[in-house]
């Protein structure tokens, strides 16, 4: 074991020093995601922030958990300075210890972010959230002409074998059933009222990835579903037949964070990085590119983008589900397990 | 002589050093951490949770049906194109066009390619209108999400592989063989059978070979046409390493996978050439 860990190290080392050196101060690397995500993020906060501070930004693209891997590698000498987690990998980069604490007085923007969007560990502040984003009821308005207003509508025999919900490798599949669980009365003890409906529900696809359900929505081989308010807007707004709606029961959601890395070379850069992130102007930049939820008070919006935020027309930020990810990890095996055997066969 | 052997050692070198690198180096990691528990002790249990467990069992099963399915396939139809290009295709100019337009597909990512089999296998998809407006079926059949699903499309990602080795060993053959054989009174299918068709057996398992481990250990294909419903062992592997992050159980079910695959190749060659005593 240890020499795995010294031959990871080794290369780590060897990959870092080929990576390209910017002198410090003058550019900061920001790991962030890729295709659209990553395209609104460098429009909204990387290049206000070039122009703001003349410090260059290096993105460095890829999923949240590579990030986390990549982090984890470079733990010695990182090369990244921020990094964009998801909601659940980001406990788990907290749990790994590879973030520094953020010094919040430090950021003058932060005084404007929600409660919910602020996480506290052991060290103090360890992510703000960048925007939230939820997955709620997505249908094909061609097919169903009256908007479904209940989670219930996805047990609809009219609909059966058209249906779609997050399978666990993606990273809404485990909140989901804790989410349905919740929803039919069940306790985080006891799964089996959400297993024992989901085992009725007639699917054509779990997905794995979100971009496996928009492409299924997109041929018309599922008419009903859950999916992400940005996928299903995106699809929306391509002009496709798709709606999205927030069902009474309500829709869970989770968010984007922005990190300090513990160790960054460029310490003082990444904490103006994180406050250009959570300035208003950013913020309704990336609600207007990509329909993520302000986690920021006093954004202003306009009126055809507000009803496409996570939390539908008339709701806010406190109308989302957020549930506590170190439980929902706690939980992450033994729900994949449960899934495999009663489900996925 | 020792210039000579200084210079094969400096060509071995790299390749050695990349397959090292490449190859062995993660599979010491994966196999090492199949090996331990979560503090770095050695344990078994990783291995006696997948084996003690009917479950797995059946993945297990699910996993190398499809690869055996998929081989039989991919043989049974790969032949007669191989035949079709080697020894029928008369203008070398018509021959290459086939060639290409059987590995131009391979240019394509897995991921795109498996994706328009989900738009052609799916509820409203081309295979499914077509039967319908044919009259041979009322409603639209179930083959996403399905074993048929994923056996279609790994065969369609695979089927060049066969063709390839089973065509370079057709074009191989001397004619004389063949015409010696017809010379001394075998009808022409007796000469398929007894000279034509075992002097392309190598190339037969060459290209199962290919195939097999290639459709065993296919996650793209699967995890697409499966839709979620069919599991793998792959798809399980990909689940432990990517969103359960436990990458004792996942080394454990990759190095399964490994031997298994390992094992039924070894079977079948030992198999075939005791036959071929």
């Amino acid at each position: 074991m240890k020499s795995t860990a010294l031959i990871l190290s080794a290369s780590a080392i060897a990959l870092s020093a080929m990576a390209p050196a910017h002198a410090q101060g003058d550019s900061i690397t920001v790991a962030w995601y890729g295709g659209n995500w990553g395209d609104a993020f460098q429009a909204c906060i990387g290049t206000p922030f070039t122009e703001a501070t003349g410090i260059k930004v290096v993105p460095d693209i890829g999923t949240s958990t590579t990030t986390l891997a990549k982090l984890q590698q470079q733990a010695g000498a990182p090369t990244l300075d921020v990094a964009f987690l998801d909601g659940g990998i980001s406990e788990l980069a907290e749990e790994a210890g590879v973030l520094a604490p953020i010094d919040l007085k430090a950021i003058p923007n932060a005084a404007n972010l929600a409660d919910a969007a602020v996480y506290e560990g052991d060290n103090g502040v360890y992510a703000v959230s960048g925007g939230f984003y939820s997955l709620g009821l997505t249908y094909n308005t061609q097919e169903i002409s009256k908007p479904p207003a209940s989670w219930e509508d996805l047990w609809n025999d009219d609909y059966a074998f058209a249906v779609t919900i997050p399978s666990p490798s993606n990273s809404s599949g485990i909140p989901f059933i804790f989410f349905l669980n919740q929803m039919l009365g069940g306790t985080s003890d006891d799964f089996s009222p959400a297993f024992e409906k989901l085992k009725s529900l007639d699917a054509a696809l779990y997905f794995d990835s979100s971009g496996a359900a928009s492409n299924a929505f997109q041929s018309g081989e599922i008419i009903i579903g859950a999916h992400f308010n940005v996928g299903a807007w995106g699809l929306a707004d391509a002009g496709l037949p798709i709606g999205f709606v927030v069902p009474k029961e309500g829709v869970w959601a989770t968010d984007a964070r922005l990190h300090l890395v513990k160790g960054g070379p460029n310490p003082e850069a990444a904490a103006k990085f994180l406050d250009t992130a959570l300035s208003a102007e950013a913020a309704s930049c990336l609600a207007a590119n990509l329909y993520l939820g302000p986690a920021v008070k006093n954004v202003e919006v306009p009126e055809e983008v507000a009803g496409k935020l996570p939390w539908g027309e008339s709701g806010s930020v406190d109308d989302l589900l957020l549930f506590d990810w170190n439980e929902v990890n706690a939980k992450r095996a033994e729900l994949t397990d449960m899934w495999n055997r009663e489900l996925a066969r | 002589m020792i210039n000579s052997r200084s210079t094969v050692a400096a060509l071995v070198f790299l390749p050695l050093l990349f397959f090292t690198a490449f190859f062995l180096v993660p599979l010491t990691v994966v196999a090492t951490a199949s090996f331990t528990n979560g503090d770095g002790v050695p344990t078994l249990a990783n291995y006696a949770r997948i084996l003690l467990d009917t479950y797995h069992w059946s993945v297990i099963a699910t996993t190398f049906r499809l690869g055996i399915v998929t081989t039989l396939i991919c043989i049974l139809i790969g032949y007669p194109l191989a035949w079709y290009l080697v020894r029928i295709v008369k203008f070398r100019s018509w021959r290459r066009l086939c060639v290409i337009l059987l590995i131009l597909p391979l240019f394509t990512s897995n991921i795109v390619r498996s994706f328009g089999w989900m738009v052609l296998l799916g509820r409203n998809g081309l295979v499914n209108e077509t039967l319908q407006m044919a009259g041979l079926t009322e409603r639209p059949l179930r083959l996403l999400g399905t074993e048929t699903g994923i056996l279609i499309g790994l065969v369609y990602i695979l089927l060049p592989f066969v063709v390839l080795t089973i065509g370079n060993a057709l074009a191989k053959i001397d004619h004389s063989l063949e015409q010696a054989s017809a010379d001394l009174g075998a009808s022409p299918a007796a000469t398929f059978w007894r000279v034509t068709f075992p002097l392309t057996a190598p190339g037969i398992a060459a290209g199962a070979i290919i195939v097999f481990a290639l459709a065993v250990s296919a996650y793209v294909t699967p995890a697409l046409l499966s839709g979620g419903r069919v599991t793998v062992l792959a798809v399980l592997v990909f689940q432990q390493y990517s969103s359960v992050f436990d990458f004792h159980y996942g080394g454990a079910l990759a190095v399964t996978l490994l031997v298994f695959t390992m094992a039924i190749i070894g079977i079948s060659s030992l198999v075939s050439r005791l036959g071929a005593r």
